[in-house]
């Protein structure tokens, strides 16, 4: 059976896909931002420390009974809180900003490695967290997913040129008026609410494959920041789906699979010339 | 009118004095020009003047208002090389940067801001430009591009920081056209390296070397013209 007959008779498999699209806008939405105001290493910051919040939920959940703490809250209250630690400092602390992002980075990795090490049988669990597993995905987990997708379209919708204002020069959205500060952490946290939903496709560390190389190939191909979205969207959705295919067919591991994927494609797409830049006079 | 008062001027980057007590004013319609050695605190008091910076001691006052409070009225214009090339905008969006005080809070720009990035964008001869990449313009013409997105704010006091640093002789013409055209109609402040053409436009000349000289142009020693800077030899001769 190849994937499309796979697609077309298995449920499991139909949800996986409306999954990896569903991730594929908030990433391809967010990453552009992510690409464009160069702060990659913070969003890989935000994404690692939630393993802290997923651990310590699950923990609590599976340990002490806490049956409606579902990780997902966890993983989300680690990525706005680490994302609001990380702007604080870049704007009011920027001398020991590497510094401190790399801490946020391993200290959430070890603070959830030791929350799930002491769950019996965790595994699979952290694994699947780690890695991500696409086919994992229950109806419930899509209607959060769509829903904080709608979320961050709503808000990038109202909020898009302020954004782009504090990507491309800060200190002149200062001067007009613009709350930078806010709009910055604002930012960080949609940057934390996408790392949730990538969780389901590709893991917490291969994260950004998936938000950061589709913008980066989506960025050579326009002038405008709002066409660079776009165009990260649909990479998005075609990488996802077509490392699904491969993972399908080579029997290998989805979320690995379709990084392994964006990260070739990213590969060849710098032995073009940027159409865009080569012009320059 | 005095558009600038600093009055006592003290900063410091944690023990390091950049700039001891200064006092100047600026009078409406003045073009004036900040120059000195690298280091010297010319973009420091840019920085104090549009209250990004905090002085430590002494007072600003633009416009009886203090730096944050006049922000509304001014402008700046930044080196080219601040900027990422790549960024993915077109010339329009950098210019409507000028109009963001005007922004609905649903996040859109009406039509007297259209109107406005064009009449600016004409002003500076980039009026067919409005929807290139700003990335694939040179030197010169981005540089004319953010003078347009300073002028689409309609301030009343201009803030320059070097921009001719990096732009070829006839760019370098060009932008000095437009500021002496801007005189009397709004204030410049400009920082400049370049002092050989500087001198030839502006109405004051201040020299910044942690202190602040006020100087008449045509008295401009020409071993600073040259980049070579030493405190001035006859102050109370070139005092304007």
């Amino acid at each position: 059976m190849n994937f499309i007959e796979a697609f077309l008779s298995s449920p499991v498999l139909r949800m996986a896909v409306l999954a990896a699209i569903g991730a594929s806008f908030a990433s391809g939405i967010i990453g552009s931002y992510v690409v464009v105001k160069r702060i990659v290493s913070m969003s890989g910051s935000i994404a690692h420390s939630v393993l802290s919040g997923l651990g310590a939920a699950l923990w609590l959940q599976r340990v002490h009974g806490l049956h409606w703490l579902h990780p997902i809250y966890g993983a989300f209250a680690a990525g706005i809180l680490s994302s609001l630690i990380i702007g604080w400092v870049h704007l009011y602390y920027r001398e020991r900003e590497d510094a401190i992002i790399a801490m946020i980075w391993s200290v959430g990795m070890a603070t959830g490695v030791i929350f799930v090490s002491q769950i019996p049988g965790y595994n699979v669990e952290l694994m699947n967290f780690l890695l991500g597993n696409v086919l994992w995905v229950s109806s419930w987990d899509l209607g959060v997913l769509f829903l904080l997708d709608g979320l961050i379209i709503g808000v990038v919708f109202v909020y898009h040129k302020r954004f782009l204002a504090l990507c491309f020069d800060e200190k002149q959205a200062q001067l007009q008026g613009l709350p930078v500060g806010r709009l910055y952490l604002l930012l960080l946290s949609l940057i934390a609410v996408s790392v949730v939903l990538l969780i389901y496709v590709v893991g917490i560390i291969l994260v950004l494959s998936m938000l950061a190389l589709p913008a980066s190939i989506a960025g050579s191909f326009t002038h405008r920041l709002s066409r660079m979205m776009g165009i990260a969207v649909l990479l998005n959705i075609a990488f996802s789906i077509g490392g699904m295919a491969i993972a399908y067919r080579l029997d290998w591991p989805a979320g690995a699979t379709i990084a392994l994927f964006s990260g070739v494609i990213y590969l060849l797409s710098l032995r073009f010339k940027n159409p865009i830049t080569s012009s320059r006079p | 009118m005095s558009v600038i008062i600093v009055e006592n001027l003290f900063f410091a980057y944690s023990m390091d004095d950049v700039l001891t007590d200064i006092s100047f004013k600026i009078e409406a319609g003045e073009f004036v020009g900040l120059f000195g050695p690298n280091g010297g605190g010319k973009s420091t008091l840019l920085a104090l003047l549009m209250g990004f910076l905090k002085p430590k001691k002494g007072s600003i006052r633009i416009f009886e208002q203090s730096p944050i409070q006049a922000r509304s009225q001014m402008a700046w214009v930044p080196q080219t090389f601040h900027f990422d090339r790549h960024f993915p905008i077109s010339v329009e969006e950098v210019v409507l940067g000028g109009r963001l005080s005007k922004l609905s809070w649903m996040g859109r720009f009406g039509k007297s801001d259209s109107a406005a990035v064009s009449a600016s964008l004409e002003r500076v001869g980039m009026e067919n430009y409005k929807e290139a990449p700003f990335s694939i313009l040179s030197g010169g013409q981005a540089q004319r591009v953010l003078i347009a997105r300073a002028l689409a704010s309609n301030p009343s006091l201009l803030l320059l920081d070097e921009p001719t640093a990096s732009v070829d002789y006839a760019a370098q013409a060009e932008i000095y056209r437009l500021l002496t055209s801007l005189k009397k109609e709004i204030t410049v402040v400009m920082v400049t390296h370049d002092l050989h053409a500087a001198v030839k436009h502006v109405d004051k000349v201040f020299c910044v070397q942690k202190n602040l000289i006020p100087m008449a142009p045509e008295k401009v020693c020409e071993h600073f013209a040259m980049g070579l800077y030493h405190a001035p030899l006859k102050i109370g001769k070139e005092l304007s």
